[in-house]
């Protein structure tokens, strides 16, 4: 083994690194110019998880595992979005 | 020695799942732009949630059990990154398909092109026939 396991692992995330934010720059194309709430709440939801991903990654590549408890309350709040826009858009009005 | 490649297969593995991740991320991206409207965009939302987040954070999790050099912090990586997809696995599902019901019921969203809405037509609503 001559290769290093930290020299690896780090370039390979950080070549993965490009796909992601390119992703991101496209998500947020359709969430700023989405016709209709849904479409804008929908490309939210999937920029959310994606970046979730993408802090895990990027804790692995900092070696700073500290960064995973954002990852997980992102993915919760991406959820409480999703919650509040359906119940308004059912029932117009945010429940009290 | 034997140790070290038990660590290689691990990274190896947990590298695969993350490539495998980050072009179905590129393709759900490339898709949620292409797509026509909100009910086909539903599809490109669940590729970028499922193929894109959860199966590159069980790739990471391989890798960070296979990461000596990250130090005993490794297990709590691998713990709250297992933690983060279950909730992503979980929630995900559940947020789309409450914001489609919603979507559907008050008709926020107009279905174009339009060629047929079972839904629609079961409610008693006009579907798609003009």
């Amino acid at each position: 083994m001559s290769v290093d396991i930290k020299t690896w692992v780090d370039i390979f995330l950080t070549i993965c690194m490009a796909p992601y934010i390119a992703s991101f720059l496209l998500y947020l194309v359709r969430v700023v110019k989405g016709p209709t709430i849904p479409d804008r709440v929908i490309a939210v939801d999937a920029l959310g998880f994606d970046l979730a991903a993408f802090l895990v990654i990027l804790s692995i590549l900092f070696e700073s595992p500290i960064l995973l408890v954002c990852a997980m309350v992102l993915s919760l709040w991406v959820f409480a979005l999703d919650i509040y826009v359906a119940k308004y858009l059912e029932s117009k009005e945010l429940g009290e | 020695m034997s140790m070290e490649i038990v660590n290689w297969v691990l990274v190896v593995i947990g590298q695969i799942l993350i490539a495998i991740g980050v072009v179905c991320d590129l393709i759900a991206a490339i898709l949620m732009i292409r797509f026509p409207n909100f009910y086909v965009r539903l599809h490109a939302l669940t590729i970028g949630s499922i193929g894109g987040s959860i199966v590159p954070i069980i790739g990471a999790i391989f890798v960070a059990l296979g990461a000596p050099y990250l130090g005993t912090y490794r297990w709590f990586l691998a713990g709250a990154a297992a933690v983060t997809a279950l909730f992503i696995f979980m929630l995900g599902a559940i947020g789309s398909h409450a914001i489609a019901r919603a979507a559907h019921r008050s008709k926020t969203s107009t279905l174009v092109p339009c060629f047929a809405d079972h839904l629609a037509e079961d409610r008693g609503e006009r579907g798609c026939r003009q």
